[in-house]
């Protein structure tokens, strides 16, 4: 079920009804895990059993890993969970990649193989449920907490029903005085969480799929000589369509769970006013990003074993983080490039930066435009459908021709796109609640109310969020 | 921010998305716009779920736009009480995938009006359908299906749910200095029929488009020999007999045309080489409506499509010829 369909109307004020009418906490925590099941059965009902099957064989793994008394066996419980979780991770989202690289290898010693075509069906939200059960496991084994005895509770943080499917990833440190604690719809909460979910449904509905989606799908779909003016209005309306799409689904999910008594961290803050790539990595994705830090980068030793081994464990964080996003390597091309500019931004701080030194505001100004545009000739690759595309891309991009000519949709959409850029700008150390609360009641009524007539007033296709497909 | 603040908030941003949407509602009313229901692949969907009716039979329609436009369903259901019309067809494409997708389902088991030519039956078009058929089996859900009953009411009742009309599309029209679209011709309905106003368009310059093909010489070739054409269709015959194997049947069917269409079509595709191998091979019936002269008798205004005042006769004279055949069985009328 999509936050941009009729259905999600229904269904929200059915739960947040239901919810507010029962008494008792334990009632209602059963009333949200039962929506957060039918919220995603409506995808895929069959699906529904694996998520309960990994949702149960982690909240009882992790009780063994807690029980389990010696190192050694403590290590057999979270290995046995890692394998089965990206097993199963593996086996829906990266069989066919992984079919297809090996064929690709046996080719080089000359042996024919044709991979089986199985049509296997990714399971909507499986990688963000996936690193939502991992965490848990993961910080059992590290002893950060104890882990729950309620099934229900458990099952309740990895699906709960606004971050089920694209996140924000929660860690159960986040949510488990949420889910143990009493709560119910405040005014203030539904009031809030109503306005964030309208915000987030007019970066969907309006700014991604009907400003930025037609332009970024018109170039990418015929790359081919399309010269530099259509080319930049590609890229530039891509990268609005990723951000607007993505931080609109978080800011939907942050909203709904607000409305119902719930605090989910924020997932995007501002990214394209970066200055530079590790603030960058600050701002966007940052639940995925801290989670790649806590769990991938940290693990492998972080920046504790010397300069070359830490540019290694970044280089290969990002190159994983790229792969998590999609089975193909211009994915991995995508995390490579970020971490190619990490590895780069920390070298130049250790090495070439004076020591003390800072900035005058001009210069961190064009260092965050110098980040913003690589950021932007990054995003080719999430887009590209191969290789050959993504050059192509290049090519245009830089090509000496005269060949600038816009058509309306990509004037609109470079205009809208320098317009979120300007926000981020004027935003970037603001907090969004913050401004709801000090606005004067009529304005923001005004801002809502104009919010809410553009996506009525922007029918169309409901395009489905693009991290769906992660 | 107190609960109060938010009692002003909320009320005040609906009354002003709500004035803000009426008014936009009325201009475009005032431009003579009128609310019509957009196709989609939900609404596809919807009618694709109704092929397994047991109380009565399925009568499933399947073609392009000349079927789509020209049959009148509500007039069929009543005609054929024991049927139950599904409309399947899809404007400016042929249906060959769907005719392969219900001869996949086993539980199929309806009779097909498969409204189809020369050139719809080439391989080249033979997938046209394929990402309705796609859509129904890899995404739909009743969760979909909820929402698209929902839309369906809201387009029914706001001119402002046609995407063309949105507000993103009347900037770019603004900037780039075009007009308006003209307000529809064709009221689409939710069971997927049409109907198409021809007082309401040029049918002349539609008329002349085709006539400019015949008179200059620039009607396009086949887009396959006769032999590999001819080869093409086994698999064809196949699903039709697998759709009859179940208890179910294949009426192939061919709309009328008018004018200079036919014309075009015999250079096209010379009926002796193509359509006529096929109705002389086909294990399936084969209802054409130039060779039967109460079906050719009614005129298209731009010689491929029938005015809508056209469609109750048309309908009862194609009933009359599907059950005079004993193609269907007419309980009462």
């Amino acid at each position: 079920m999509q936050f941009d369909s009729f259905t999600f109307i229904v269904f929200f004020a059915i739960v947040l009804a239901g919810y507010n009418l029962l008494r008792g906490w334990s009632p209602r925590k059963w009333w949200l895990l039962a929506a957060s099941y039918v919220f995603y059965a409506a995808w895929n009902p069959p699906f529904l059993l694996l998520l309960l099957g990994s949702s149960t064989l982690d909240w009882w793994v992790a009780q063994r890993i807690d029980a389990a008394q010696s190192p050694r066996s403590r290590k057999h419980w979270v290995v046995l969970t890692l394998l089965v979780n990206l097993g199963v991770l593996g086996f829906f989202k990266y069989n066919r990649f992984l079919l297809d690289n090996f064929a690709d290898l046996l080719a080089l010693t000359g042996a024919h193989y044709v991979p089986a075509n199985f049509d296997i069906v990714l399971p909507i939200g499986i990688s963000f449920y996936t690193f939502h059960s991992l965490s848990y496991c993961l910080d059992i084994y590290r002893r950060k907490f104890k882990p729950t005895t309620s099934w229900r509770d458990y099952a309740l943080y990895v699906g709960f029903f606004p971050q089920l499917v694209a996140g924000p990833i929660t860690r159960f440190t986040q949510m488990r005085e949420q889910i143990e604690t009493p709560r119910s719809t405040t005014g203030a909460g539904l009031g809030l969480g109503l306005s964030l979910l309208v915000l987030g449904l007019f970066e969907k509905s309006v700014l991604a799929d009907s400003v930025f989606a037609p332009v970024a799908d018109a170039f990418f779909t015929s790359v081919a000589g399309a010269g530099p003016g259509a080319a930049w209005g590609g890229v530039l309306a891509f990268s609005g369509q990723i951000f607007c799409d993505f931080a609109g689904y978080s800011t939907c999910a942050i909203g709904a769970a607000l409305a119902l008594g719930f605090d989910l961290p924020i997932n995007f803050r501002y990214p394209y006013a970066a200055v530079g790539f590790s603030d960058f990595w600050r701002r966007w994705h940052i639940s995925l990003s801290t989670w790649l830090r806590d769990y991938l980068y940290i693990s492998m030793g972080g920046n504790r074993r010397g300069e070359a081994r830490t540019y290694r464990n970044l280089m290969l964080t990002m190159l994983i983080g790229g792969l998590w996003h999609g089975a193909a390597w211009t994915f991995v091309a995508w995390g490579g490039l970020h971490g190619l500019y990490l590895v780069v931004e920390r070298g130049v701080r250790e090495h070439l930066w004076p020591k003390d030194w800072k900035a005058p505001g001009v210069l961190r100004f064009a260092y965050g435009l110098l980040t913003l545009l690589l950021v932007a000739l990054a995003w080719v690759w999430f887009r590209a459908p191969d290789f050959s595309s993504g050059i192509g891309v290049y090519r245009d991009l830089f090509a000496l021709t005269s060949t600038w000519a816009l058509d309306a949709a990509q004037k609109l959409a470079l205009v809208v796109f320098f317009a979120v850029v300007a926000v981020h700008w004027l935003m970037r150390e603001r907090n969004l609640r913050q401004i709801c609360v000090k606005l004067p009641a009529p304005l923001l009524g005004l801002v809502l109310g104009v919010l809410l007539a553009m996506i009525v007033l922007s029918p169309g296709d409901n395009h489905a969020f693009i991290y769906f497909q992660f | 921010m107190t609960r109060q603040r938010w009692r002003w908030v909320w009320p005040l941003a609906v009354l002003i998305a709500a004035a803000i949407v009426v008014v936009v509602e009325f201009h475009w009313r005032t431009l003579g716009y009128q609310p019509n229901i957009r196709d989609s692949s939900q609404l596809w969907s919807i009618q694709r779920d109704r092929v397994y009716s047991t109380n009565k039979t399925p009568l499933v329609l399947l073609g392009a736009s000349r079927i789509e436009f020209g049959i009148d369903t509500k007039l069929l259901a009543k005609l054929l009480p024991n049927y139950q019309p599904v409309m399947l067809a899809q404007n400016a494409h042929y249906p060959l995938a769907v005719l392969r997708d219900l001869a996949d389902d086993a539980d199929f088991r309806g009779v097909v009006i498969c409204d189809i030519e020369s050139n719809g039956l080439a391989e080249t078009y033979r997938d046209m359908q394929q990402p309705l058929v796609d859509y129904y089996h890899k995404q739909w859900s009743p969760s979909w299906h909820l929402h698209r009953l929902l839309l369906t009411l809201w387009q029914k009742h706001a001119v402002v749910a046609d995407p063309q009309l949105g507000v993103v599309e009347t900037v770019l029209r603004l900037i780039a200095g075009r007009a308006p679209p003209r307000p529809d011709y064709v009221r689409f309905f939710a069971d997927r029929s049409g109907d198409i106003d021809y007082t309401q368009t040029d049918v002349a310059a539609a008329r002349r488009h085709f006539d400019e093909l015949v008179t200059k010489g620039q009607v396009p070739h086949a887009v396959a020999t006769p032999d590999r054409w001819f080869a093409g269709l086994a698999p064809v015959y196949a699903w039709a007999q697998r759709i009859q194997a179940r208890g179910g049947e294949v009426i192939f069917y061919r709309s009328p045309t008018s004018g200079i269409l036919p014309k075009a079509e015999a250079i096209m595709y010379p009926p002796a080489q193509y359509w006529d191998r096929f109705t002389a091979t086909v294990p399936a019936p084969v209802v054409d409506a130039a060779v039967i002269p109460q079906l050719s008798a009614f005129k298209e205004p731009d010689d491929s499509h029938l005015d809508y005042r056209d469609k109750p006769a048309y309908t009862r004279a194609l009933v009359d010829v599907l059950i005079s055949r004993g193609l269907v069985i007419q309980l009462t009328k």
